[in-house]
């Protein structure tokens, strides 16, 4: 893994600044009648690793979603890097995603008519990144997760725990400042989702990035720093289980 | 099952009853037009082969007296508009009725077809009433026409009256050959080489409907499998899903035909429009349709589930379909020569009376057709390959992997409109080349574009004879805003036609002055003499020399020509040679007449009408006027219009065609741009998601439906070309036109809207991509 040569990367993102790099103060959000989150606080700190836990339907998603700019929470305020994200427009949301985030999902997030090369390379295509330098960037990530001589597969001729490292290495080729994930390892076996947690808060505290992450698992939330937990759409608790960064 | 089946498709909720609507929408566009075709054919086959009555002969002198009727036959012109008049008089019980009537009519009664009644009860009598004898007692029935539009008169006479008329023969029954036209063969060959083009997309757009939205589909199925269904019992609710869609949809487009019909015969077809009562399709086109486009639809949905392997953990192992090979061009490559061999010696079997075309025309050109869509895919795999290895954005990435992964779907929807563009690219080949033989008057022929020819000459010393040539010219004049120029039959040219040149005589006839420049021959060479205080009411025919007041020239030959085109303009110059200055003992072979209006003209026609009835026509050898090309009074204009009325009509059928063919297409795209979005709805949200903009992924969208598109067009519209020149040179050559003209501007116009039109269709389903794709929308399970 040392030995892989890491291709210079330049992209725009917020900058480095003190204090809490995500927060989402007093946001709610529902769902038609249906409430979602009543009010909730979460703050993290810059490369902090927080799990977010809590049963279905508590909100915990909605949350993630929320601070990732995907949701306009229907009141509170949400903040990234100093900017509130819950005032910006659709295309600025758009954009900080592109930039600044990276995700990944449970399932079902690889473009299946693209290589694992081409999903990898794809959001740095995106940023008008150079063809050349974006797949290199992509093999790069590919070899450091393990997945050699993967490149041209295509996700249905992955199993599942190379579908999710590949998502993994598409999240982490942007060099982003945080990284959210729901449920990463809820379709995978025990090993396997612990192998790619593994990977991921690795490959995350060694690209300084923080990383917010839903799961219902505790075994998973043992990889963060901290825990917190949703429950009918408040963020009841914190916990620290570990040391940021 | 069946029942569960049902269920599925009628009350599993609102995305069912979404996805049941669309297809039955789309089915229903595609039976409409389907129908439309049908009934066109249906119609066309029917007023192709109606009896020929006008084609009647004289009786042989055998016949019985019982079954004889006299019988005259002649044509009359009505602001451009041909009308027919049969007079007829029954001589014993038996006598002959024409085909659309109960019963002859009575001397001094006419019978009208529909459409002459209703001009008759809205023109003044003297503009056109006035031409047909007596009063009106019926209509003419639709068997005896060729269309609504058709104007017929039947006219009753007694039988002393008409055998007193010129052209008036003796017939024993009436003719029942059918009504071949030197434009029927090509029509014919127009209509399938139509029907084949629309079908094609046709097809193409109901076997998409039927497969909307299948990868939603097939998850239903996946957890259906999960608990416990067989793969049959799947199939089997496929296919109840797919029937009723497209039952629906045929019902429903049937119902829309049904509806449409009278509009559709208002609209004017190859130049003529047809009764509702042709523009039908057979009780077997209705049996086909609604039994073959639910089974197509089963068979097509069954074949779409033939690639997918549906366990009960779901559709994610999908058979990728194999790449398509080489072996795609085959068909085209075998098609064009079965096209093009037969049509090179099948030019003379137009022409006939029973044109014999060779059925291997239509398959070359169903391989050609088949083969475009099939090479397409491959061409389309080509070019998403080059660009997979070239994209610089996400956009161009995403688009040439998905057309590289399967072609055949991408093209597929393509595939009406690049039909659309062979067809538009052949006929943009063909139509120059027939525009280029006939078209409107020009230049200085402009000017007589509403001067009326009558002639006159049937023959050297059969022309009007000069008294009722004065009568007529006085009785022309009468009308205001009338002039007229009467032509005269040079009697010298006539006698070296009935005796053979003169041998050396000072003069050649009694009527030729002693002038200066005098030809010994009197000037025989020439055919008319025209006055030249007459020729100053139609510059346009030329001047005479000053102090000239008559002259000699070449007049009466050049004017009766069938096409204005080809008259020398002008016709008198300062060079022709002066001819005696009185005129009055001349025959006249031709009269112009020009008139300040359209009401004046036809009066002036009404009165030519009815005074050409009392002229000597020769009728010899029994042949009827209309057999020996009797020319009826018409002007420069309607002679020009009436022959670029074949070019025009191929170009509405051409255009009626591309149209439906566009429609059907860009339906096609409609349907399938859409679906392919919502089948991808979470790729593309995820991609959304993560920070892919909006635009990105119209541009996706827009390049998987452009890049096939343009791709095969441009072979489509080089095929199409390539295929016209053997096509051109096998129909019948009208004048000396070329084998080959490039399509004009309009054509590169029509290509470029077709484009745009496509991307207008492509552009209407963006809404439905931002839809789905709206991050406040996404659900993650």
């Amino acid at each position: 893994m040392s030995a892989v040569h890491v291709p210079s990367l330049t992209l725009p993102g917020p900058p480095d600044g003190p204090g809490y790099l995500v927060e989402a103060r007093d946001v709610v959000k529902s769902f038609g009648e249906t409430p979602a989150l009543r009010g909730a606080n979460l703050s993290v700190a810059r490369g902090e690793i927080v799990a977010v836990m809590g049963p279905s339907g508590s909100g915990k998603s909605t949350l993630l979603h929320c601070l990732a700019g995907i949701f306009k929470p229907d009141s509170g305020e949400v903040w990234c890097d100093g900017q509130r994200v819950d005032r910006l427009d659709e295309t600025k949301r758009t954009k900080l995603r592109r930039q600044c985030f990276g995700f990944v999902f449970q399932f079902g997030q690889l473009v299946p008519e693209l290589s694992t090369a081409d999903n990898v390379a794809l959001p740095l295509l995106l940023n008008r990144v150079g063809r050349k330098q974006a797949y290199e960037r992509a093999v790069y990530w590919l070899a450091r997760l393990g997945l050699e001589g993967l490149e041209g597969r295509r996700s249905g001729e992955l199993s599942g725990g190379q579908a999710q490292r590949v998502a993994l290495a598409r999240a982490l080729v942007t060099k982003p400042t945080v990284i959210f994930a729901d449920e990463p390892t809820g379709s995978l076996d025990s090993l396997t989702g612990e192998m790619v947690m593994d990977q991921m808060v690795d490959s995350a505290r060694a690209e300084g990035a923080t990383l917010v992450l839903v799961t219902h698992d505790a075994r998973v939330a043992a990889f963060a720093d901290r825990e917190v937990v949703v429950r009918d759409g408040l963020v009841l608790d914190h916990q620290i289980v570990g040391v940021a960064g | 099952m069946v029942r569960l089946g049902l269920q599925l498709t009628l009350r599993a909720g609102r995305e069912a009853i979404v996805r049941l609507v669309l297809t039955a929408a789309a089915v229903a566009i595609g039976v409409t037009v389907l129908l439309a075709v049908f009934a066109g054919y249906h119609a066309f086959q029917a007023t192709s082969g109606r009896a020929c009555w006008e084609c009647t002969q004289a009786a042989p002198a055998r016949s019985p007296a019982s079954h004889l009727e006299l019988w005259n036959y002649s044509e009359n012109i009505y602001q451009g508009r041909f009308i027919e008049e049969v007079d007829v008089a029954a001589l014993g019980p038996d006598a002959p009725l024409l085909p659309g009537l109960t019963k002859l009519p009575g001397a001094g009664q006419f019978y009208a077809s529909p459409a002459l009644a209703d001009l008759l009860k809205t023109v003044p009598r003297d503009e056109l009433g006035q031409r047909f004898a007596g009063t009106e007692v019926g209509t003419i029935g639709y068997q005896a026409l060729s269309g609504p539009t058709d104007l017929v008169a039947i006219v009753g006479y007694s039988p002393p009256k008409l055998a007193a008329l010129p052209g008036t023969i003796k017939v024993d029954h009436i003719s029942t050959t059918k009504d071949v036209q030197g434009t029927t063969g090509i029509y014919r060959l127009a209509f399938g080489i139509g029907a084949i083009i629309v079908l094609f997309p046709l097809l193409v757009l109901i076997n998409t409907a039927t497969r909307l939205a299948a990868a939603r589909r097939e998850e239903r199925f996946a957890a259906m499998r999960l608990v416990g269904a067989t793969p049959r019992q799947v199939n089997l609710i496929a296919t109840v899903e797919a029937v009723v869609g497209a039952l629906l949809g045929t019902l429903l487009g049937t119902g829309v035909f049904l509806a449409w019909r009278p509009v559709l015969a208002s609209i004017s077809f190859s130049g003529q429009r047809f009764f509702l009562q042709t523009l039908t399709p057979t009780a077997l086109g209705y049996a086909v349709l609604i039994v073959g486009v639910p089974m197509a639809a089963a068979v097509a949905s069954l074949w779409s589930l033939r690639r997918v392997r549906l366990s009960p953990l779901g559709v994610s192992r999908k058979v990728s379909p194999p790449a398509p090979t080489f072996w795609r061009l085959v068909p085209l490559l075998a098609g064009i020569p079965l096209f093009v061999v037969p049509l090179l010696g099948i030019r003379n079997s137009l022409n006939s009376n029973n044109p014999q075309i060779s059925p291997l025309i239509f398959v070359g050109l169903f391989l050609i057709m088949a083969g475009l869509v099939m090479s397409g895919s491959w061409l389309t795999m080509q070019v998403a390959r080059a660009l997979g290895r070239t994209a610089r954005g996400g956009s161009a990435l995403l688009a040439a992997r998905r057309l590289a992964d399967s072609p055949k779907t991408a093209f597929r929807a393509v595939s009406g409109l690049v039909l659309a563009v062979f067809v538009g690219s052949l006929l943009a080949a063909i139509v120059p080349v027939f525009s280029y033989a006939e078209s409107t008057l020009g230049g200085n022929a402009a000017s007589l574009t509403n001067v009326m020819r009558a002639p006159y000459d049937a023959g050297p010393g059969l022309e009007l004879p000069p008294a009722r040539a004065t009568t007529l010219v006085r009785e022309l004049g009468a009308y205001k805003g009338v002039s007229v120029v009467p032509i005269y039959a040079n009697p010298s040219f006539n006698a070296q036609l009935m005796f053979g040149p003169a041998p050396s005589s000072p003069t050649g006839s009694h009527h030729e002055p002693a002038e200066q420049g005098q030809s010994p021959g009197g000037y025989a060479q020439y055919d008319s003499i025209i006055s030249c205080a007459s020729l100053r009411q139609m510059p346009a025919l030329g001047k005479c020399a000053p102090g000239v007041s008559a002259v000699y020239a070449n007049a009466n030959n050049d004017i009766l020509t069938d096409n204005p085109l080809e008259i020398d303009m002008p016709v008198v110059t300062a060079n022709n040679p002066a001819a005696p200055s009185n005129t009055a003992g001349l025959g006249v072979g031709t009269l112009l007449v020009k008139a300040n209006s359209s009401a004046t003209l036809e009066k002036a026609r009404t009165l030519l009408t009815l005074f050409d009835a009392t002229m000597p026509m020769s009728s010899a050898g029994g042949l009827t006027a209309w057999q020996m090309g009797q020319l009826e009074p018409e002007t420069f204009g309607e002679m020009a219009e009436i022959r670029n009325n074949d070019v025009t009509n191929a170009e509405t059928v051409a255009l009626a065609v591309v149209g439906l063919t566009l429609l059907v297409a860009a339906c096609s795209l409609a349907v399938t741009a859409g679906g392919s979005i919502v089948e991808r709805k979470r790729p593309f949200t995820l991609l959304r998601l993560s920070g892919a903009p909006g635009r990105t992924l119209y541009r996706v969208i827009l390049l998987e439906s452009l890049l096939p598109l343009v791709t095969a067009a441009l072979v489509a519209a080089a095929t199409g070309v390539g295929v016209a020149i053997p096509l051109v040179k096998a129909l019948p050559k009208l004048r000396n036109e070329p084998n080959l003209a490039l399509p004009g501007p309009v054509y590169y116009v029509a290509m470029g809207v077709g484009l745009l039109v496509a991307l207008a269709v492509i552009s209407s389903t963006l809404p439905v991509l931002a839809r789905v794709t709206q991050p406040d929308n996404a659900r993650f399970e």
